[in-house]
């Protein structure tokens, strides 16, 4: 590399300059070009792309399976609903702790902050557009799949595109709102961790520990559940419980004993499952209500309890984003 | 309109951490241009520059960069400053031209028009042919010369720059040094901070200097250097006796490495040695004007000079 300084003078930016807004802005698109790996080398792009297969693929899949049986009963069967499909796979977990820590260790690690404060934004904007770059992308991975399944479905509905249409006008408003509350969970508690440490690979286990570890917690606290009841293997255990048959469920059956429903006391237990929370308020924006199947259905107010443990968690995130990336130093 | 508000201007500007008090009531006023920002390690440069950059809040006082003041608008000041940190502060894994145009459109220019300009900037500093490669490969030259690039990307007003010559060779030194002269003809000022006084002396045309905090002289290089000025004499024996007959005539004299040191600061300061040295009837071997450097101006005003 030569160091030659050739003269080819200067010309002055005469143009029109953007505030704070569009450094914002400026940020938020590096930001997810970064995470889509985009400008990067090809091995950058392998995590968001896989990722992107992954959670198409049952939505081409069900469109394939309708296609196939339509005209016959077998067309009835729901595969996957909507509601099953916002946050079906755990692919999304990963890509978080895989991406989250990427878009944010680095410029701590390589001393980047310092550049970026000296650009006219402040700590509020910097936190902005990480969180919203990371909630855009898994908003638009988990809601293209969606958008596949829905006019797939249309297309190869057997009463016509326009019936199916008004027949399931609801999921319209209820997909991207669940959705949109799933994106800006993972992308808050992704982020405020990643902005702990500089270490990319702790920040990831960080991420991925505290899902596997509060999923665990709160399966033990659950206790065992219903369907592992349902093959009989807890005819002893179950007489410990307290065995509360609804009156409706049971009363076809020929036998009890060998159809225990161990369901004690409804529980809070499900909110301590972190990567779970935002599935719960998933079914009370489809269902109105917490899913009936759930450990946690029948407690008086848990949609409220699981909107407040959400709130708090995502403020929580934010307050400690907001006093890492505070860029004035008193 | 605010081009001709001078660059930097602070009134009793202090700023005390728990252990240290980096910048201890300095009352200054930069004009546009070249300036050399000088002291050693610990001074309190960085300081400065962070608190122009409204990213450390003054302890007292209040400072204005570009008549702007900077505890009201640091944003509207961080719109017309670059800056260039001494750290490394580059990503690597992304190529120069990314990076330059990145800053660029944080620093609010549309998609389009950062990219030309880090095309040119890059083109500017010399890096036209290295511009699509990862930062991570470049030298410590190159990486210099990049993080110059990032600073003048969005034209700003002034750049601040934090040890450009740091790390480098003699010849990229000189280089970036060219460089830097150069964006005074651009209409970009510059404020370098360095501890190299070779570097200020060489372009810029004025020097503010700082000691533990304090100011120590500011003023245009040229007339720094002209004010002062020292004679060194070698008379053999008596050299104490010799400062000690230059003390009692008002003149600042000491003994050092064989020989007595007097500064001057005019020419019938001259005579009073002459008639010193005669009256003690001392053999003088030797008598030369020393070449004056801002070492010097640096080393007599913050009271340094003793120990060399």
């Amino acid at each position: 590399m030569t160091g030659a300084v050739y003269d080819r003078g200067y010309r002055p930016y005469e143009g029109s300059r953007g505030g704070r807004a569009s450094a914002r802005m400026a940020l938020w698109r590096a930001t997810v070009r970064r995470a889509l790996g985009l400008r990067r080398p090809w091995r950058q792009k392998v995590a968001p792309f896989v990722l992107l297969a992954i959670v198409t693929v049952p939505a081409i899949v069900n469109v394939g399976v309708k296609y196939l049986t339509r005209n016959t009963p077998a067309s009835e069967l729901e595969f996957i609903t909507y509601r099953d499909y916002v946050g079906v796979s755990n692919a999304l977990l990963v890509f978080v702790a895989l991406t989250a820590p990427d878009i944010i260790c680095p410029d701590r690690r390589q001393r980047v902050l310092p550049l970026i404060f000296a650009r006219p934004l402040r700590g509020v904007d910097y936190v902005l557009a990480k969180v919203g770059a990371m909630a855009g992308i898994l908003f638009a991975f988990s809601f293209l799949p969606q958008v596949v399944l829905f006019v797939g479905q249309m297309l190869v509905s057997e009463d016509g595109a326009l019936t199916y249409l008004r027949d399931n006008a609801e999921v319209l408003w209820q997909v991207p709102a669940a959705v949109a509350l799933l994106a800006v969970f993972y992308a808050v508690i992704g982020v405020a961790i990643s902005s702990l440490t500089s270490r990319r690979i702790i920040a990831g286990a960080t991420i991925v520990g505290l899902f596997l570890v509060s999923s665990i917690v709160s399966a033990v606290l659950v206790g065992p559940q219903a369907e592992d009841v349902d093959s009989g293997r807890f005819e002893g255990s179950a007489t410990a419980t307290s065995v509360a048959l609804p009156p409706d469920v049971g009363a076809d059956r020929e036998t009890t004993d060998t159809y225990y429903l161990v369901r004690t006391e409804p529980t809070a237990a499900p909110l301590v499952n972190v990567a779970g929370l935002p599935l719960i308020l998933r079914d009370v924006v489809f269902l109105g209500e917490v899913d009936p199947s759930s450990p946690m259905s029948g407690l008086a107010n848990g949609g409220a309890y699981a909107a407040g443990v959400y709130a708090l968690i995502v403020g929580g995130g934010l307050l400690v984003l907001l006093r890492r990336y505070h860029e004035v130093e008193r | 309109m605010t081009a001709a508000e001078p660059l930097l201007r602070t009134e009793g500007l202090t700023k005390r951490y728990p252990d240290v008090t980096a910048v201890d009531s300095l009352d200054v006023e930069v004009p546009r241009g070249r300036v050399g920002l000088v002291g050693a390690n610990g001074a309190g440069k960085t300081t400065l520059f962070r608190m122009m950059l409204g990213l450390s809040l003054p302890t007292a006082g209040r400072l204005e960069v570009c008549g702007i003041d900077v505890g009201h608008d640091p944003i509207g000041v961080r719109a017309r400053v670059g800056f260039m940190p001494e750290h490394d502060c580059l990503p690597l894994d992304q190529t120069a031209a990314d990076v330059v145009a990145t800053f660029g459109e944080m620093s609010g220019l549309p998609p389009r028009a950062a990219r030309q300009r880090a095309s040119d900037v890059l083109d500017l500093v010399g890096l036209d042919e290295a511009r699509f490669r990862p930062i991570a490969g470049f030298s410590t030259g190159m990486r210099q010369r990049a993080k110059l690039a990032q600073a003048l990307v969005a034209d700003p007003e002034v750049v601040l720059l934090d040890e450009p010559t740091a790390g480098l060779d003699p010849m990229g030194r000189e280089e970036m040094l060219a460089l830097v002269a150069r964006l005074g003809t651009f209409g970009i000022s510059v404020l370098l901070a360095t501890h190299l006084l070779d570097d200020v002396q060489q372009v810029c045309d004025h020097v503010v200097m700082l000691d533990a905090g304090q100011l120590v002289v500011a003023g245009p290089t040229g007339s720094l250097l002209e004010r002062t000025g020292s004679l060194i004499l070698d008379v053999g024996a008596d050299r104490a006796g010799l400062v000690a007959a230059l003390t009692a005539r008002a003149l600042r004299a000491v003994e050092a490495g064989g020989v007595v040191e007097v500064e001057l600061t005019d020419d019938s300061g001259l005579d009073v040695v002459r008639d010193v040295v005669a009256e003690l009837g001392l053999p003088l071997h030797r008598m030369s004007t020393r070449l004056t450097s801002l070492d010097d101006v640096f080393l007599t005003r913050s009271g340094h000079g003793g120990a060399g």
